[in-house]
């Protein structure tokens, strides 16, 4: 099976980009592909918190392409899950740290030892972004049901598009379906009409990511949450599995004849 | 003495040497009427005397030797002798050289975008451009001429944008907040009944006027001022 390279992007900071690809990583190791999650964000690296591995960092990336040390040798092996690996990216350097050939250098070495490898790229339309998705063939836009958000998705496509990546897809995360149906969020199906590419998961706003990263554990190596379980179906869909669409009503939500019902549709 | 020139969009320069003398007009005449047979009549000239004072006599034969005869349009006399130029304007006669920039009369040529514009991508354009798709926030459509958007206008479009304030910008949802016509900037509000239809934008009277496109026959076109 070739090897897959995808950059995860998506415009505007803070809407998870980094939390989709540490799930996303931890989902497909546990589905038992090889999987490398690479930290593209440099000098403002996150990807090392969000899964717990901060502690373990020996090499970095910029290292490895200063010649510092070998490529093989930045890899940290996630002890919780076999085959999932993550290589991070210095705090202390900045963007003009690392080139556009670099990281097609890099995704190539990559492409030989890992099924997966998926790049966590930082916000913005420069450097940094361009860097982080020259190597990939693929990419995942992760938005928000925000105006502002979309708006920088439609962007960030643009230049996708413009850079040959293929496919392009969207995830829409922190969806709130209480507030999409008093019409105070955008729907996806409003979000899907602006940015015209396939959907490939939605993700419902969810407490349990929040403690997830400030823990450094993704949810999908063990958690059942709503969210957990959508970034587990997104992994499958990335695989190939066609797997519908989960509501993305909260469990609690339902109240007490809720859950009853649910208890007897199981 | 006399010289037949071609000139730009199609007139004839005639040269009228300042050397000829008048007794010899009639011949010279006679001789450039022929050679220019096929060539005169109908035809556009400009008179160039040059240095030459023109007397009234002399302005009275060229009309009755040549230009009447030969059937064409004098469509400027030009001298550099003041006195001769005075003359010619107390009789009404035209002095100034056409304008060679005329009014372009062939068609515009117009530019069709295939697809959406994403946010950020921007179309400039001497022409009129029509959009097959969206015009989605963030993106921008600049054109000398009109802009048609067959889907969303949701981003910013310039018709006219270099000044032409008969240009007009036509979209099949309108969901912009702003748009702009000449030199004219028109806000839109979300709450208005035009807001996500069919509609076409002009300038009327100096204000950026919307309406619904196309305009129901029955009833008045509902407009507003934007």
């Amino acid at each position: 099976m070739e090897s897959r390279v995808i950059v995860v992007t998506s415009g505007k900071g803070g809407v998870g980009k980094t939390t989709t690809t540490a799930n996303l990583a931890a989902a497909l190791a546990r589905m038992g592909k090889r999987v490398v999650a690479v930290d593209g964000d440099v000098g403002l690296r996150n990807l090392d918190v969000v899964m717990g591995l901060e502690n373990r960092i020996v090499y970095t990336l910029i290292d490895a392409l200063e010649g510092v040390c070998r490529l093989g040798q930045t890899y940290i092996r996630d002890k919780r899950v076999e085959k999932l690996y993550m290589i991070p990216t210095a705090q202390s350097k900045t963007k003009d740290a690392v080139s556009a050939e670099q990281m097609q250098q890099v995704c190539l070495e990559l492409r030989k030892e890992f099924d997966y490898v998926l790049i966590d790229s930082p916000a913005g339309i420069e450097a940094g972004f361009k860097n982080a998705a020259s190597g990939a063939d693929e990419a995942l836009v992760v938005t928000t049901p925000e105006v502002s958000a979309v708006r920088d998705a439609d962007r960030i496509i643009g230049l996708l598009e413009s850079m040959d990546k293929t496919p392009i897809r969207l995830i829409v995360n922190r969806i709130r379906p209480h507030m999409v149906k008093r019409g105070e969020m955008l729907g996806v199906s409003d979000v899907l009409d602006i940015l015209a590419i396939d959907l490939i998961g939605m993700v419902p706003d969810d407490e349990a990511v929040v403690t997830s990263a400030n823990r450094g554990e993704p949810l999908t190596i063990s958690s059942t949450s709503l969210a957990s379980r959508a970034f587990t179906n997104i992994a499958h869909r990335l695989a190939g599995d066609d797997v519908p669409f989960m509501s993305m009503e909260d469990d609690k939500s339902s109240g007490f004849i809720g859950k009853l019902i649910q208890a007897f549709r199981k | 003495m006399i010289k037949l020139k071609g000139m730009p969009d199609s007139m004839l320069r005639c040269i009228i040497s300042e050397d000829l003398l008048a007794c010899d007009f009639a011949s010279s005449f006679e001789e450039m009427r022929k050679r220019g047979e096929g060539v005169l009549p109908g035809a556009r000239v400009v008179l160039d005397f040059g240095a030459r004072a023109l007397s009234e006599d002399q302005i009275c034969r060229v009309m009755k030797e040549f230009v009447w005869p030969a059937k064409a349009e004098a469509v400027a006399w030009i001298t550099y002798d003041a006195a001769s130029q005075a003359l010619l304007k107390r009789i009404g006669l035209p002095m100034v050289e056409p304008s060679l920039t005329q009014k372009n009369n062939s068609p515009r040529k117009g530019l069709r975008h295939d697809g959406s514009l994403r946010s950020g991508q921007r179309v400039e354009y001497p022409g009129d451009v029509i959009v097959v798709g969206h015009v989605n926030d963030g993106a921008e459509v600049v054109a000398s001429g009109n802009v048609t958007v067959l889907g969303r206008l949701h981003g910013l479009v310039h018709a006219g944008a270099e000044g032409d304030e008969s240009a007009s910008v036509a979209a099949r949802s309108m969901e912009a907040l702003q748009v702009r016509v000449g030199s004219r900037v028109g806000s839109l509000d979300r709450d208005a009944s035009w807001w996500g239809k069919p509609v076409i934008i002009k300038i009327d009277e100096g204000a950026v006027l919307i309406g619904f496109w196309p305009a129901v026959k029955a009833e008045e076109p509902s407009k507003a001022q934007v």
